[in-house]
């Protein structure tokens, strides 16, 4: 293959800006020595400068305020869904601890009806918790759908 | 020397240091974040998607399903990596699945030993001079939206967005060497198609 053979290829990566520094030292010093590929190098970086100052379109006026809004919307439920699973965390630990502590006392006092009605008010408040949580995240996803 | 002057020019520069601080808040969950995000890529963004897919209506649906997307996924994001490139790469998987469902347009490289070929390279490097100088840029366009998929993608991205070689693999998940070859081979044929379509005498 020829220098100029092996030149040509790179003439386009050189005005690209995506040559390494022996390739350019190899561009430049081929185009010093012919016209051809001076000519040719010439011409792509003249097309290289009109791509970079073609006329950029512009987005319609409402298409950033709509995105900007149901982009938001996403976020505030992204973060609400976060939040949620934390919540269930807590909730799940919480009825361990909860539970750990009944078998201790039902051990250690016997059948106590204060302590079973404890126990009911217990999963009663998990639930409406639970409750709230979905019936909120349900609300919002139909606010953004 | 056009040449020269060419190159002594920058092309965009992609990311600024507010753009990296921004994408960190807007990872916390920030929503002032998120609209100065949204507001910060709308052009370039919009602009992408554009080129990939010509048609506005499209290209809007794109633009909005992408930061709903962001919007979902930010957690995912990785702060020492370049915003750019995982919100591009987001627009660019959209933007794809688009393409792919269009007849008539193909998302594969096309054939290395197409008539447009290097060989070619020094006729009429004039008209080409003119192209530019002579507010022809809607020619330019129009032939850029003329090229396959990839070679839109490839130089939009390098010479509108001013992304690294690297930003560009990640972008379109394409090793570096073929992102190289895309982008060579893109400007061969834009000026392959531009020198065959306008004599010189036209554009004068």
């Amino acid at each position: 293959m020829t220098p100029h053979e092996a030149t040509r290829p790179l003439l386009a990566l050189s005005v690209a800006g995506l040559l390494d520094p022996e390739g350019e030292r190899q561009v430049r010093e081929h185009v010093s020595e012919c016209p051809e590929c001076a000519a040719a190098l010439g011409g792509l970086a003249a097309l290289a400068a009109g791509l970079s100052a073609l006329p950029s379109p512009k987005p319609p006026a409402a298409l950033l305020a709509r995105t900007q809004a149901r982009a938001a919307a996403q976020l505030a439920a992204s973060r609400d869904r976060r939040s949620g699973k934390l919540l269930a965390l807590a909730g799940c630990v919480c009825g361990w601890v909860v539970s750990l502590a009944t078998w201790s006392a039902w051990d250690a006092f016997g059948a106590n009806p204060a302590l079973l009605i404890w126990l009911e008010f217990s999963m009663v408040l998990g639930g409406v918790t639970a409750a709230a949580v979905i019936r909120r995240r349900r609300r919002l996803e139909r606010s953004m759908s | 020397m056009i040449y020269e002057a060419a190159i002594g020019q920058d092309f965009p520069v992609a990311e600024t240091s507010a753009a990296t601080d921004e994408a960190v808040r807007f990872r916390r969950r920030d929503p002032a974040a998120l609209t100065a995000a949204v507001a910060r890529y709308q052009h370039r963004l919009y602009r992408y998607l554009l080129r990939l897919v010509h048609e506005p209506a499209t290209a809007d649906d794109l633009f909005q399903q992408t930061w709903l997307h962001v919007a979902r996924q930010i957690h995912h994001y990785n702060p020492s990596r370049s915003f750019d490139a995982w919100l591009f790469a987001i627009a660019h998987n959209a933007a794809m699945d688009v393409l792919r469902r269009r007849p008539g347009e193909s998302l594969d490289d096309p054939d290395p030993s197409a008539p447009w070929d290097a060989a070619g390279l020094a006729t009429q490097p004039d008209a080409l001079a003119l192209l530019i100088t002579a507010e022809r840029s809607a020619i330019v366009a129009a032939e850029v939206a003329n090229l396959p998929a990839v070679y839109r993608e490839a130089l939009t991205l390098r010479f509108e967005d001013g992304m690294k070689l690297q930003e560009m693999a990640e972008v379109t998940r394409a090793p570096l060497s073929t992102v190289k070859s895309r982008v060579q081979r893109a400007l061969e044929c834009l000026r392959h198609n531009l020198t065959a379509r306008w004599r010189k005498e036209d554009l004068l």
